[in-house]
């Protein structure tokens, strides 16, 4: 059976580890539990008629008290960069983590979801924050682990990336 | 060692294993509980375990032990701690070390769920604080915004009704006209007072400030508040292994009060701490400093990370929405914050590389008066702004007019002119430095809130310059317009202040320039609720000027609607507001009353985060503004503006197809 590891990269509290949860185990809490080192978890999909069990990287988002460890990303077939809508500055970071991840491992696939989208009416983003995003060539979604809208085709996304197709 | 109890090794939580090759394992101490609660290993001391086909993380962190370990000799490696999911669920840490001794490979696991709480905790403390942190400037800044937007709604209109009326009372009048017109200057001065009122009402934190001047019983005591900045952040710097403390010079029996207020004090202190902490190494010390320099006292905070970036000035530090290095800061607002709040006291903020190594953040603030003195006595002295009052003269000058809103350009420049000076206008700060490369001016005005470069900046700027070249005559117009913001502004450097909105008279008295050269216009008449006044008529029958207002709104006009449109897609509240209050300003010089009072519900909607009326109010803005602009386009083609084909006679007025519309 094929295997694929996927990391998640993104600011602290932008909601990686609810995406996972919503994703792996269809769990979905509103209090923050900040993430210390990495946790791993496995989801079985079906993509292009295949079998594929995703291993999920969970790693810890990126700030003043912990950086990423890029040799996390050694060995991964894709990523999946997210932000919070609702934290300008979250953009901001996410834009230089990709340009990193592309110095650390090389190109690698990526879907970048904006999260959080259930709070949409108190996104604190420029207008013109889509436009920024996709002048870079991203593949943009909106989130929210909360509702579970655009999760599971995010990774699901990500998965056909990852064959190729 | 043969005696000791290997079972211990289990209870601490550690196992030991001996590498086979082939990714196989030999158990060299008893198996802990957690081994078999996550991989469900339990093996005697001696059996291989093939445990890293277990775990992912495990796997990956020995594929990077082995070449790390590859050069043969005796060498460690550690990995970070990572989560494992226990079989009857929940997790379970772990962390791993691998090590060699005398060729061989050995690698040591163990549950460390002790301090991994620990850390977690600390982290998640810190972090909370952040995001907390986060929230609360976010709506510090909305604050700000909103309170900036309602000075200059209420400022603009009432600017014009005071000229106007300073205009009248020049000409010949009735008893009965004059009495009329002095109801009428009460009522803009009671305005006036309403301003004041709006900026205490919607800012406790301006209401602070503008306390903390009145004497020295709202003086902070900087000591305190750098020791309870330092309280609070101890736990956050510790997480990082930066040490944070008092500089051992300060004396501790010295006053350190200043003139302030201690909760937005602490909040200076903290963005500062928070801005050092982002830069300084793990291991390195920030340290807090207080010196007294005369009728000041100057706080530095001191890191050891790398400095300033080359070619960053510090002004560059201070602005909204300035972020570190590499986007390193967060949302750009802490450092503009602390620099609005220190030059509000009157005081001053700057940051520069240390010789040594690291940045030194620096403010300095007004020492407060001693109990019991004068409540002035802590205060600059207002009688400086007499003493720095401009001596341009009499007769025509040169002037340079800085401010952001075009139509007050227009207008200020058509009443200077009249008045025989010559004048040069421009839009921002750095636009103004640009215009005194090129000529030399008698008076330059610049209006304090401006974009790309405020007034402020503009006037460091030229300070810096005129050292060399002798002292020019600069004077601040404000929308902050309190006492204690003209003491900040003179402390600042300038020769003078004119509070928005402020009338021809004060600008006169300020350039020193008889009355009479004036002339004054009124495009939006107060009490007109129907009669439409001729506008070229207004304008003292000047076609040119006409004309140049007219093009100035066809230009604009769309892109304001535009930006307008695009905040209610996007649901951008102040932007909303501020779009909507921007075309309000321009339509209100043509006193189009039916568009001013659709820009107000959109500013409204904008201010209130209601959004789902707002496209209604939208289209009828916009067929609104498009009858003006058919209408400007009518009267300035019939002036000889470069249109084809004939304007209806009817269109010549602005006026005349709301007459119709009615």
């Amino acid at each position: 059976m094929l295997q694929k590891k996927i990391c998640m990269l993104g600011a602290f509290a932008v909601g990686k580890t609810s995406l996972v949860r919503r994703f792996v185990e269809s769990i979905y809490s509103d209090a923050y539990h900040t993430t210390v080192g990495v946790k791993i978890s496995n989801k079985l999909v079906r993509a292009g008629g295949k079998e594929v069990t995703l291993v999920l990287w969970d790693l810890y988002g990126e700030d003043d008290f912990q950086k990423t460890r890029w040799s996390y990303l050694k060995g991964a077939s894709a990523y999946l960069l997210v932000a919070d809508g609702t934290r300008r500055a979250t953009l901001d970071k996410a834009i230089a983590l990709a340009r990193r991840a592309g110095e650390e491992v090389g190109p690698l696939p990526f879907i970048f979801c904006m999260n959080k989208c259930d709070l949409a009416s108190d996104w604190d983003l420029d207008p013109d924050w889509e436009a920024r995003v996709s002048a870079l060539n991203w593949t943009i979604l909106r989130s929210s682990a909360k509702s579970g809208e655009g999760v599971e085709e995010a990774f699901l996304r990500l998965t056909r990336k990852t064959l190729g197709l | 060692m043969t005696n000791f109890p290997k079972e211990a090794l289990a209870r601490l939580g550690y196992v030991f294993l001996e590498h086979q090759g082939n990714a196989q394992f030999r158990l060299l101490s008893p198996a802990p509980r957690w081994l078999s609660k996550i991989w469900n290993i339990t093996g005697e001391e001696g059996s291989t375990v093939p445990i890293a086909e277990k775990s992912p993380f495990l796997l990956d962190f020995l594929y990077e032990a082995d070449s790390l370990l590859g050069s043969g000799a005796d060498a460690t490696c550690q990995s970070e701690p990572w989560m494992e999911n226990s079989a009857s669920g929940g997790g379970i840490p772990l962390q791993a070390m691998a090590f060699q001794v005398n060729g061989k490979r050995y690698l040591a696991l163990q549950s460390p769920e002790t301090q991994f709480k620990e850390r977690t905790q600390l982290l998640q403390t810190a972090r909370e604080s952040l995001l907390e942190h986060e929230k609360l400037l976010r709506e510090i800044q909305k604050k700000e915004i909103l309170l900036h937007c309602i000075i200059h709604d209420l400022s603009q209109p009432l600017s014009i009704m005071s000229a106007t009326m300073d205009f009248l009372a020049e000409e010949s009048l009735s008893d009965k006209a004059r009495g009329i017109l002095d109801l009428g200057k009460d009522a803009s001065h009671r305005q006036l007072s309403m301003i004041q009122d709006v900026l205490q009402v919607f800012s406790a934190d301006l209401k602070a400030s503008f306390e903390a001047e009145k004497g020295a019983d709202f003086a902070a005591d900087l000591l305190q508040c750098a020791d309870k900045a330092i309280g609070g952040f101890v736990p956050v710097f510790s997480a990082k292994r930066v040490s944070l403390s008092l500089a051992p010079a300060v004396d501790r029996d010295a006053s350190w009060r200043v003139r302030g207020e201690p909760t937005r004090l602490e909040r200076i202190l903290s963005n500062l701490l928070e801005n050092a902490l982002r830069y300084a190494p793990s291991g390195s010390r920030v340290t807090i400093g207080l010196s007294r320099e005369r009728e000041f006292v100057k706080t530095t905070v001191d890191d050891e990370g790398p400095g300033l970036p080359a070619g960053m000035s510090p002004s560059q530090v201070f602005v909204l929405f300035s972020k570190g290095k590499e986007g390193g800061g967060k949302a750009g607002l802490g450092l503009y914050f602390c620099r609005l709040t220190v030059e509000r006291w009157g005081g001053t903020i700057s940051c520069e590389s240390r010789p040594e190594r690291g940045t030194r953040f620096w403010f300095r603030l007004p020492a407060a008066a001693k109990r019991g003195s004068s409540p002035e006595s802590g205060a600059p002295n207002p009688e400086i702004r007499k003493r720095g009052e401009p001596q341009v003269g009499k007769g025509p000058m040169r002037v340079l007019f800085a401010d952001d809103q075009e139509e007050i350009r227009l207008l200020t420049t058509y009443q200077l002119e009249r008045g025989g000076h010559r004048v040069v206008t421009v839009a921002n700060g750095q636009k103004a430095l640009e215009a005194l490369q090129r000529e030399t001016f008698d008076v330059i005005l610049l209006d304090e809130q401006m974009p790309v470069m405020t007034g402020l900046d503009a006037l460091k700027a030229i300070r810096k310059q005129e050292k060399q070249s002798g002292r020019a005559v600069v004077i601040a117009l404000t929308g902050y317009n309190t006492d204690s913001d003209r003491v900040r502004l003179l402390n600042a450097g300038f020769d003078g202040v004119l509070g928005k909105p402020f009338s021809m008279k004060a600008l006169e008295e300020m350039l020193r320039l008889p009355v009479s050269a004036l002339v004054h216009l009124n495009p939006e008449r107060a009490g007109n609720h129907g009669a439409e006044p001729d506008l070229l008529q207004k304008l003292g029958g000047d076609e040119k000027l006409l004309r140049k207002i007219s093009r100035t709104f066809l230009r604009d006009a769309p892109k304001k609607l535009a930006q307008i449109r695009d905040a209610i897609r996007a649901k951008r509240g102040e932007k909303l507001a501020f779009s909507a209050h921007a075309l309000k300003s321009s339509a209100g010089i043509f006193g189009a009353e039916r568009a001013l009072k659709l820009c107000q519900d959109l500013q409204e909607c904008g201010r209130s985060l209601r959004y789902a009326e707002a496209p209604r109010i939208y289209d009828s803005l916009k067929e609104e503004i498009a009858k003006l602009e058919a209408n400007l386009r009518g009267y300035a083609g019939l002036k000889g503006l470069p249109r084809a084909g004939a304007t209806p006679k009817g269109r010549r007025r602005v006026t005349g197809s709301r007459r119709k519309s009615k």
